[in-house]
């Protein structure tokens, strides 16, 4: 029975052995592999298409989710790592950290059409403190303040805003003057700018500096007396959230939304009569945080031996307004080069760029992910109605906590 | 456990008592339910009759939408139906085979294999996921069908926790089979084997369905780890492709997040009203006792 | 088997019972031959991969499967748990053991690379840029040597650029196409398609030495610059050496190049540091602070989503458990309706419901409470959902449980005259608890750690009255996510590992004292 088990046993096994096919030996890697979240894919491979047929290359266009490229970036297999990423401009400090992106030159020629805080944003500073520029940025994106044009006038000052808000806000039950989603940091960020607060300073050289924190700044501490009273006249309250602030917004219940660009399909569908503005300036200027998304050469560019290749297409290629202008038009977002930014025709996209004037790019270095939560929770805090936190002390607690974790 | 003497059985408290309970359980689902018909691409800002009714949010996981990403919502759907079967099957099997060795052999190191398997889920899985990928990864070099990207090694991931997690659950169950059923067995000449098949699993109908019930369930729902292996969206997960469809950040469309789970259920309440009889059919009917 | 056929309760059951005679024995010996097949190709593979120790491996793992597999009659239990255990092991234990490893290493921003990397991606990004920019266009001379093309982007000037230097053309003799890419002199002819490739890395490293002491790099497929080092490596001393002010960093042994002053090079590389990881939890004073608050909290919100879930479960069992209940059925199924929707779908709808203006449940109730932004509040409202979510489980479990507690002994309590309370108390709970004890002790661990319910609920939040960066329903698993990948320069792996361990000893500790308290183990026939 024993003999007869291991006979049968080890017959099946040849059988099935056999029946395994041998896997196919892939051919050298001479395609470029860029990764791309799925609202560009068509747009980048359309691009990317183009450069490629013009170089004899073979492009392959890899679908992820955008926050997963970044992640998926430090554990991938160098035999399917992308060779070049799409990305978002502060990714750049722990990517260049971590080695996975390599340093580009581009051209003054080129340079010269790029604004230069763009190119700033995708720097990340060098042990000498020099910028060292590490992708090509092709989309901005910022938040504007929505007008309800129906209900609300762009506003003159950010007392006018204010007042017109309040004004809606006491029209009828369920009116809404100004919705911006509760404790979220980078949406409340032109209020935070327009009263002086800043993230990081910048050192000598211009570059940012995770030892000097601005979060609980005294001009900032000074002014904050303002945040108090909006939430005392229900102006703001951290109870909405993204969703009800879009909602009330749509419904044409609210005469002013703190948004990007994302919403733009939104907004042309609602029906509503809408102009898109920067917020007022209060004490400062009421900037918003600059998101700038955009290309970089990976360092397994290198080992799969079409750096070269890889450089052409980032950091010229992509750079030029013909690309820009394609890239733009298909995604949604204001192209990053200057003459593909002129020929943008779509009024609210012009009008969400206008309102970035000025704005302050999201800060890159790796520290930054020390101050979302904190900066939030303040936001979260100080609005919270009757039980909300004097805005000073949320604040200073802030920048203390954030301080404290950068360490 | 039935006691037809009792007329109070059926009395309204025990009705209006569970009524209770199906409204707090059902509260939340309902939300699901009304946002996959809502205009509205909102969850939290919708409210539980909707602005609008629409159809859209179904039809949009079907048929490609103009300049928007492929929708392969039923190959996610093809895909999650077979790995969660599969799992649903072997995990009842790798568990009840070893359940059945700890309930019913005595062996070196019994007691403490079964802490050990306790405790092992312990571990907090915050960077497992990093070396399963690693694992994966590696794997796939040598036998590419348990490589990443494939479905294949997605099941056998989630069976690795098939013989833990459940283990206690069925020992207890497998205990409480009368150990004379096997000695009768074994007097006729039953092998081990023998009496695993033909008198414990046949008993064990009840816990193999609600272990079976818990596996089938839980995949059809897990994201994290086959966010991880899967790379490719046409070889996506029901729950990865429709995160991947709706899409991040602020564009969230939740009406049609809503509408996917909404059909990915289907099979979910097939399979429990399937095994609903099984759960409950009890070990006492039958000539069993003594 | 002729014997089983007489308890078969169902058609299921009938089915699995026909695996105990020939049937079984086929399977399991087609299973194992498939087994063998993959197994011995993955040998295969790996030899002709010559990674022999591991096919070696493989091959003893694969041959005592078989041994045990074909032997009758003995290692019957390891029959049985071989299986499992494959598999717990391959994808389970080893990645704990990645885990331990990883606890002892300086794993973090600015320090995955290896070492070798890190002092090249450091020559890399500091060299020093000039400030000239030159179109280019690569090229082979007559020799069929790689040269490249240069044109000035702002003098206009043309160069040949060799590996021996830079030679100065006249400009006219090259060409700019329509595209706006150079041409290639006479004597020179341009690259094309393919071999675009084949010089990929030849032309990435391509420098032309300049009589300043700097290069003429290469940027893509028609751009060059001037660049000088910023660096140098020094191969005796192993130190970066700055080439201006002329300062050393030294490899500071913790994964960073250091100078005499302290100041580290951001881009260092993964290096074991001992238990360094390990000191660095328990001398935070982020960690230490808020520790006793968040483990308080821990425990209690485990505890009772446990307890009461179970309670709860354990009740609507028992209430529908009647078997002429009219709408058992229907009962049952919407009763486990919270198990089928997504987790991370019902807490987010949860917190549109739990919103304190807006939420449906204050707009139903008489009084708003605040159950998101007050911390006792967002307790309740933390442990509410959890509850919410595992009821459904327990209530499964104890539906099974239940019919497998024998009606004599029920039965007999009755007739000695006890109420239903009684035999309940007296002879249901107990039996049930045996079962049931240990999977308590696991759902309670599971809770310990359940990250998703309080992260996408709360957040952790709201902040306490001290206003620590632990918020008032931050577990220790949840904060200390927030140390490890928020806070400092982000993702700490080594720290991360190190929390995960230390986390597994407090969880594993408590679990193993009430399992052994309990009667569980002692029960083991």
């Amino acid at each position: 029975m024993k003999k007869q088990l291991a006979k049968l046993v080890a017959g099946l096994t040849v059988a099935a052995l056999a029946s395994l096919s041998v896997p196919a030996v892939s051919g050298a890697a001479t395609t470029l592999r860029i990764w791309t979240d799925a609202d560009r894919k068509a747009s980048v491979e359309k691009v990317a298409r183009v450069w490629g047929k013009k170089k004899g290359v073979t492009v392959t266009v890899v679908q992820k989710d955008f926050g997963k490229i970044r992640d998926d970036l430090k554990t991938v297999d160098t035999a399917t790592a992308p060779d070049v990423i799409v990305g978002a401009h502060d990714w750049v400090g722990e990517l260049a950290a971590n080695g996975s992106i390599i340093p580009l030159t581009v051209s003054k020629s080129v340079a010269a059409k790029i604004p230069s805080y763009s190119l700033d944003a995708f720097s990340y500073a060098n042990a000498k403190g020099n910028k060292v520029l590490y992708g090509a940025p092709v989309a901005l994106e910022n938040v504007g303040l929505v007008v309800n044009t129906r209900v609300a006038k762009v506003p003159t000052s950010f007392d006018d805003m204010v007042k017109q808000a309040l004004a809606f806000q006491k029209k009828a039950a369920g009116n809404f003057g100004l919705v911006i989603p509760g404790g979220d940091a980078y949406h409340n960020y032109p209020l935070f700018s327009g009263l002086c607060g800043y993230v990081f300073g910048k050192d000598a050289k211009g570059n940012l500096n995770p030892n000097d924190v601005g979060v609980g700044n005294s001009k900032l501490l000074a002014n904050a007396g303002a945040i108090d009273s909006w939430n005392k006249t229900g102006l703001l309250s951290s109870k909405v959230d993204y969703g009800i602030a879009k909602n009330a917004f749509l419904a044409g219940k609210a005469a002013f939304w703190v948004t990007g660009p994302w919403e733009k399909d939104t907004l042309d569908k609602s029906g509503l009569k809408v102009k898109i503005v920067q917020m007022p300036k209060n004490k400062c200027d009421s900037v918003p945080f600059l998101g700038v998304q955009g290309f970089m050469v990976t360092k397994f560019a290198k080992t799969h031996k079409v750096e070269s290749q890889a450089r052409d297409l980032v950091g010229s290629y992509m750079m030029s307004a013909g690309a820009q202008t394609q890239l733009s038009s298909e995604n949604g977002r204001a192209p990053a080069n200057i003459d593909a930014a002129a020929k943008i025709t779509d009024p609210l996209l012009k009008q969400f760029a206008a309102a970035g004037k000025g704005g302050v790019p999201m800060p890159n270095i790796p520290e930054m992910s020390s101050v979302w939560g904190d900066l939030g929770t303040a936001w979260t805090n100080v609005f919270k109605g009757s039980d909300a936190t004097s805005a000073k002390t949320a604040f200073r607690t802030a920048g203390k906590n954030i301080v404290a974790k950068i360490g | 456990m039935s006691d037809p003497t009792n007329r109070y059985n059926d009395h309204w408290w025990r009705h209006l008592v569970v009524w209770l309970a199906v409204c707090v359980a059902v509260l939340p689902p309902l939300y699901v339910v009304t946002a996959a018909f809502n205009a509205d691409q909102t969850l939290s800002g919708s409210s539980l009759i909707p602005r609008a009714l629409t159809l859209e949010n179904f039809k949009g996981l079907f048929v490609q939408k103009e300049g928007g990403a492929e929708v392969f919502f039923v190959r996610w759907f093809r895909s999650s139906l077979i790995i969660a079967v599969l799992n649903a099957f072997f995990t009842v099997f790798i568990g009840a085979l070893a359940a059945y060795a700890f309930s019913r052999f005595r062996f070196k190191g019994r007691r403490m294999g079964m802490l050990f398997l306790l405790l092992i889920q312990m571990f907090p899985g915050l960077l497992n996921l990093v070396a399963i990928y690693l694992i994966v990864l590696r794997t796939g070099e040598v036998v590419p069908a348990l490589g990443l990207n494939k479905l294949t090694a997605l099941l056998v991931v989630y069976l690795s926790g098939a013989m833990s997690v459940n283990l206690w659950l069925m020992k207890g169950f497998f205990d409480s089979i009368p150990a004379e059923l096997d000695e009768s067995a074994r007097v006729d000449g039953a092998t081990p084997a023998q009496i695993f098949w033909g008198v414990i699993l046949p008993l064990a109908v009840p816990v193999l369905s609600v272990v079976g019930m818990f596996a089938f369930v839980g995949t059809l729902n897990e994201f994290i780890t086959a966010s991880v292996l899967l790379e490719t969206v046409d070889n996506f997960t029901l729950p990865l492709g429709l995160q991947a469809y709706v899409g991040t950040s602020y564009e969230e469309n939740w009406g049609s997040f809503a509408a996917g789970v909404l059909i990915a259920q289907i099979p979910a309440i097939i399979g429990f009203v399937f095994v609903q009889k099984y759960i409950i059919s009890g070990l006492t009917q039958g000539s069993v006792k003594g | 088997m002729s014997q089983s056929v007489r308890y078969r309760p169902s058609f299921l059951a009938w089915l699995i019972s026909l695996f105990s005679g020939v049937g079984g024995l086929i399977v399991k010996l087609m299973m194992l031959c498939i087994l063998n097949g993959i197994t011995g190709w993955a040998i295969i593979v790996l030899f002709t991969q010559e990674r022999v120790i591991w096919a070696l491996g493989t091959t003893a793992v694969l041959a005592s499967i078989d041994f045990i597999y074909l032997v009758p009659n003995r290692f019957l239990p390891a029959k049985f748990i071989l299986p499992g255990s494959v598999l717990l092991v391959a994808y389970l234990i080893v990645p704990i053991f990645f885990t331990i490893n990883t606890a002892f290493q300086e794993y973090s921003t600015g320090h995955v690379l290896t070492k070798a990397e890190a002092i090249q991606t450091n020559l890399e990004q500091n060299a020093v840029q000039g400030d000239r920019y030159f179109r280019m266009a690569p090229a082979r001379d007559s020799s069929g040597a790689l040269v490249l093309v240069l044109v000035d982007d702002s003098t206009g000037d043309a160069f040949i650029g060799r590996r021996s230097g830079l030679e100065e053309i006249d400009p006219t003799t090259v060409e700019v196409d329509d595209f706006g890419d150079i041409l290639p002199p006479t004597g020179y002819s341009a690259l094309i398609g393919d071999e675009f490739f084949e010089i990929d890395a030849e032309l990435a490293a391509f420098e032309v030495p300049l009589e300043n002491g700097g290069v003429v790099r290469t940027e893509g497929l028609s751009g060059a610059y001037d660049s000088a080092p910023g660096f140098q490596f020094d191969p005796t001393s192993g130190a970066l050496v700055a080439s201006d002010t002329g300062v050393e960093y030294l490899d500071n042994g913790r994964g960073s190049f250091e100078s005499a002053d302290g100041e580290q090079l951001v881009v260092g590389w993964r290096e074991y540091i001992g238990f360094d990881n390990f000191t660095a939890v328990i001398t935070n004073p982020l960690v230490r602070q808020p520790f006793l608050r968040a483990f308080a909290w821990t425990i209690g919100f485990a505890g009772s989503t446990v307890l009461l879930s179970f309670a709860i479960g354990l009740f609507l069992a028992k209430v529908i458990d009647k078997q002429n209940l009219r709408g058992k059925k229907v009962y049952r199924s919407l009763l486990v309706i919270p198990y089928a929707i997504p987790g991370f779908l019902s807490l987010l709808v949860f917190k549109g419901l739990l919103n304190d203006d807006f939420g449906l449940i204050n707009k139903l109730l008489p009084f708003d409470p605040p159950w998101l932004f007050d911390p006792w509040w967002a307790r309740l409202s933390v442990i509410m959902v959890s509850v919410w979510l595992t009821t459904p489980y327990f209530l499964l479990v104890c539906m099974g449980a239940l019919q497998s507690i024998p009606t004599e002994l029920v039965e007999a309590a009755r007739v000695d005259g006890a109420g239903r309370w009684q035999v309940f108390r007296k002879v249901t709970l107990p039996l049930l608890m045996v079962v049931v004890t240990p999977l308590l002790i696991a759902s309670f661990a599971y809770n310990f750690n359940n990250f998703n319910n309080v992260y996408l609920l709360t957040g952790g939040g709201p902040t306490t009255e001290d206003q620590s960066v632990a918020g008032a329903t931050d577990i220790l698993i949840s904060y200390t996510y927030k140390l490890a990948f928020e806070s400092g320069k982000g993702q700490d792996y080594g720290l991360a590992s190190a929390i995960s361990i230390y986390i597994f000893f407090i969880v594993a500790a408590m679990s193993a004292s009430g399992f052994l308290r309990s009667k569980a183990l002692e029960n083991m026939k």
